[in-house]
């Protein structure tokens, strides 16, 4: 065809190969994520249900509390609520390609011959649900700042705190989708289900709507092996800070050793995800479960 | 007749043999049982509130098999093109949707039970049962009017072809908030509540909550034999409604080929 | 050996573990047993096999989607297992009879998609997926959303989309299952005329179709439950039968009648018979010329009246039946009713 084809075939270094499997399949994640017939469903979508979500704690909350919105735990709930989405989002938006590709347009197979590093093509993938999160989590906030009497004081803010609490809860929690990615490999069945499974799970145990030491002794542990944990309490500290002294569970932490942990556990976490993905990627291999169709 | 039995056996059938369903049906709902109570816990709410979500929780089991189960699965036949045949069939629609919804009603009904026993069990729930014979007429109507709007609902998510899953994904958070899935439908703006008993489970549940539970009269939205009557109401409406829509569907399918293509 | 082999096997195998009906009960499928094939750089190879053949399992392999469970293979001289990732760099891979990609995008979008996870310059891609459309006469779609496209014409595109990163091995899993006998035989001369441009391209093709198999390839594995028979050029394959004589013979009847005798007489190989409007087509493999009197003898017998005889070449069909006993057909029915 033409001369050039053998040159550009042979820039295999790692970032050139970093570079085109994320432009491209970020690409594509927003193609397929903005795929509607009206935009402005696509808004209600990120919207709406969201503030459904919040909206429905914010009603129990008030049944009881008549009216008096001006608590500690209700701050607690409502923004423990609204970022834990975030997990949802970016977990799911980075493993849902596998199921996506596989299932639906019947790719996947067409990607593992193509020479992409299959984590960051993944992560690609996911880029426009977690923008949309991202969006949906700044919209929850704000209306329940606006119309659902959530306290809030800007001036109160740790924005550096914030900035830097966020960062690392993505890095950790795009390991943790990455993870979830290679179990959806591995699963023939059911493969849709186990995000949003293990992000209900996950809901429970880290303290996102009630302090984990109202579990059952037995569980917190749980509750303290996971990193979402110490990335809410540090967001609540850097956003609504005095709403935590109320809530004593890290109150012999300080913000630094909090932000310790939670560096430790993105570190970690990019570390050792990379490994499972390839060892969950060698099974479904040896199974010959990347191009296996479930057919629902 | 033979139509709907020939639809619900498979689904009796499938519902055995995939036990890790009835876990993720049961699980999911379950999630979010226990969390709402523990918020309930942590503000101090009176007890039967506790028993109010874990009935909520079950019925979402309902409302879930409607949405994800019922009204997506002539889009799902579709997509892994099946349609034709049931199309092609001399079977009438309306046989194969009544089948799908017995077959989804008995299953739901199994994993809606499983919630109310694992919740009640775990938390300690109290039911006073007041009038028997008026509850089951509310389930029973709010069953019939739900799995109507479950049959319409099939052939409008067969027009709106792929946007179906994101329409299905859409009447979750919202149905739960205006239904009062979680909380006493009393508590929210009058019309809003009004508006929202297009649903049927919005009534049924409020009548089943003001009939199970000690303090649930007081809690209640309209008197239960008046939720019934509007039940009976919406059961007639919603059935009419399914088949003049499900006729118009077939029609199309036949007239413009455009609804038994699989495209994606 | 590596320097020439575009692929290379040594007894390679794989067994599918599948679950029973009942709990706990494993079964084991050998879906590949012993292969040993070696494909040199700009051969156009082809694997011809049944239904069920396992031909799939050996491109799955190849294309390190699956991993083998015995043996090595090596593709453009790197370890399918081993070097999986070195090997995506020189490989391309469609699958016919299925309706792969993204319908939301256009098929021009699709394909320059795919060209960039590859790696080639977006102005080069166009060019390539201009010329590769004209060529399978899908210009008119370039626009057109994927999911509007029917099931072979989304095939055209998926073929485009293996040839369009210029691979040194292509692999082409039964590329023209689905398309209409005028798009297989483009097709099919593309896929000549592309291997015939440079010297260093290779393609492995797999096909039940005999005649497919026969006009292409430069050299024919012969497939059946996983083991491959014989491997050689076509020219050759049907060498081996010089010796046999094949008839076609339309014979006329008063009575049904059996071709057990003729099968009887001494000399003769086969003997089938396939009912047509009105007379019967007998197909009759001899050793030896000699033998056809014996059997026009019982014809006589039998009260046939011969309409038309017709001395044939040997073509891949008979070397299947010589090889296996059966004709494919027949081997892929039988399969359907062991199910
Ligand atoms: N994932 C799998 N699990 C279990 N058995 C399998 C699997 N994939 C293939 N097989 C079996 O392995 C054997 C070989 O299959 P394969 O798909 O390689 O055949 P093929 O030659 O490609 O056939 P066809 O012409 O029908 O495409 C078959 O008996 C098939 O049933
Ligand atoms: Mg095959």
């Amino acid at each position: 065809m033409s001369s050039l084809t053998r040159k550009d075939l042979l820039s295999k270094d790692f970032l050139s190969i970093f570079r085109r499997s994320f432009k491209t399949s970020t690409w594509l994640g927003w193609k397929i994520e903005s795929n509607w017939t009206d935009p402005f469903l696509f808004a209600v979508y990120s919207i709406i249900k969201p503030l459904s979500g919040a909206a429905i704690i914010v009603v129990m909350y008030s049944v009881i509390a008549q009216g008096n919105y001006d608590t500690p735990y209700f701050a607690f709930l409502y923004f423990g609520n609204a970022f834990f989405q975030y997990v949802g989002s970016v977990m799911t938006g980075v493993s849902w390609a596998i199921v996506d590709d596989r299932e639906h347009y019947k790719t996947l197979k067409y990607m593992y011959v193509a020479p992409i590093q299959m984590p960051t093509y993944l992560l690609g993938r996911g880029m426009a649900r977690i923008l949309v999160g991202t969006l949906s989590v700044f919209i929850t906030i704000l209306g329940g700042i606006l119309f659902l009497n959530v306290p809030f004081h800007f001036s109160e803010v740790n924005w550096l705190l914030f900035a830097v609490t966020f960062v690392l809860g993505i890095i950790a929690l795009i390991n943790m989708g990455l993870i979830l990615a290679g179990v959806t490999l591995m699963l023939a069945r059911h493969s849709d289900f186990v995000g949003d499974a293990v992000a209900s799970s996950m809901f429970l145990f880290t303290g996102a709507i009630f302090p984990i030491t109202s579990l059952p002794v037995v569980l917190q542990p749980i509750g303290y092996a996971l990193p979402t944990t110490y990335w809410l309490e540090l967001i609540r500290r850097a956003l609504i800070g005095n709403v935590v002294d109320a809530f004593p569970t890290f109150a012999g932490f300080s913000n630094l050793q909090l932000l310790g942990i939670l560096t430790a556990f993105a570190l970690v976490l990019s570390i050792v995800s990379n490994r499972i993905f390839k060892a969950c990627e060698h099974r479904a291999r040896e199974q010959g479960l990347i191009d296996r169709v479930t057919n629902y | 007749m033979q139509t709907m039995i020939g639809r619900a056996s498979p689904r009796l059938i499938g519902l055995y043999r995939e036990k890790s369903w009835l876990i993720f049906d049961v699980f999911f709902p379950m999630l979010t049982v226990i969390g709402y109570v523990m918020i309930y816990k942590a503000i101090g709410a009176p007890e039967d509130y506790v028993g109010f979500v874990v009935v909520g929780g079950a019925m979402t089991a309902f409302w879930m098999n409607i949405l994800w189960s019922m009204s997506s699965q002539l889009y799902w036949e579709k997509e892994t093109g099946n349609l034709p045949l049931y199309i092609a069939s001399p079977a009438p629609m309306m046989g194969i949707l009544l089948g799908m919804a017995l077959g989804g009603m008995v299953g739901t009904f199994i994993r809606a039970t499983g919630v109310i026993l694992i919740g009640s069990l775990l938390f300690n729930v109290t039911y006073t049962i007041q009038n028997g014979f008026l509850l089951g007429i509310i389930f029973i109507l709010s069953m019939i009017s739900l799995y109507g709007l479950g049959m319409m609902t099939a052939s409008l998510f067969l027009l709106f072809g792929r946007e179906a899953w994101h329409l299905a994904n859409l009447a979750q958070e919202p149905v739960f908030l205006v239904s009062g899935f979680y909380f006493p439908l009393k508590f929210l703006p009058f019309w809003v509540s009004a508006a929202a008993s297009i649903i049927p489970l919005t009534l049924g549940l409020d009548g089943m909550r003001q009939l199970v539970f000690a303090s649930g009269a007081t809690l209640g939205f309209l008197d239960p034999k008046l939720e019934a009557i509007i039940l009976a109401v919406l059961s007639v409406f919603f059935i009419v409604g399914a088949k003049l829509l499900l006729d118009h569907t077939e029609k199309l399918a036949i007239r413009e080929g455009r609804i038994t293509e699989n495209r994606r | 050996m590596e320097a020439e082999n575009a692929v290379f096997t040594e007894n390679l195998g794989r067994i599918y573990k599948i679950r029973g009906a009942k709990k706990n009960e494993s079964k084991q499928l050998i879906a590949l047993e012993g292969v040993n094939l070696s494909i040199r750089k700009g051969e156009l190879f082809g694997l011809l096999g049944p239904n069920g053949a396992g031909k799939t399992t050996l491109i799955k392999i190849l294309t390190t989607l699956l991993a083998p469970t015995s043996g090595k293979a090596n593709v453009a001289g790197f370890d399918v297992y081993k070097e999986a990732d070195e090997i995506r760099h020189h490989i391309n891979m469609v699958s016919g009879g299925e309706t792969s990609g993204y319908g939301l995008l256009t098929v021009k979008e699709n394909l320059w998609m795919f060209s960039q996870f590859y790696g080639i310059d977006s102005k080069i891609a166009n060019q390539r997926i201009k010329r590769l459309l004209e060529i399978v006469e899908l210009s008119d779609r370039t626009n057109t959303k994927c999911a509007e496209l029917s099931t072979g014409l989304r095939q055209k595109m998926n073929i485009i989309r293996g040839f369009l990163t210029d691979p040194e091995v292509l692999f082409l899993d039964e590329p023209t299952l689905g398309l209409d006998v005028g798009a297989s035989r483009d097709v099919r001369k593309f896929i000549r005329t592309w291997i015939e441009e440079q010297p260093q391209r290779t393609v492995l093709l797999t096909t039940h179709y005999m005649v497919e198999a026969d006009e292409l390839c430069n050299r024919v594995a012969i497939i059946n439950k996983g083991k491959v028979l014989a491997c050689d050029t076509p020219t050759a394959l049907k060498h081996t039968l010089r010796k046999d004589a094949i008839f076609n013979i339309e014979v006329n009847s008063e009575a049904p009648f059996s071709v057990d005798s003729l099968r009887k007489i001494a000399g003769v190989i086969r003997a089938d018979k396939t009912e047509e409007d009105g007379f019967s087509r007998l197909e009759i493999v001899l050793k030896h010329e000699s033998v056809l009197s014996s059997v026009i003898d019982e014809f006589h017998t039998l009260n046939l009246r011969i309409q038309n005889l017709q001395k044939r070449e040997a073509t891949l069909e008979d070397v299947f039946v010589a090889l296996v006993g059966a004709r494919m057909e027949e081997v892929e029915h039988a399969e359907f009713a062991e199910d």
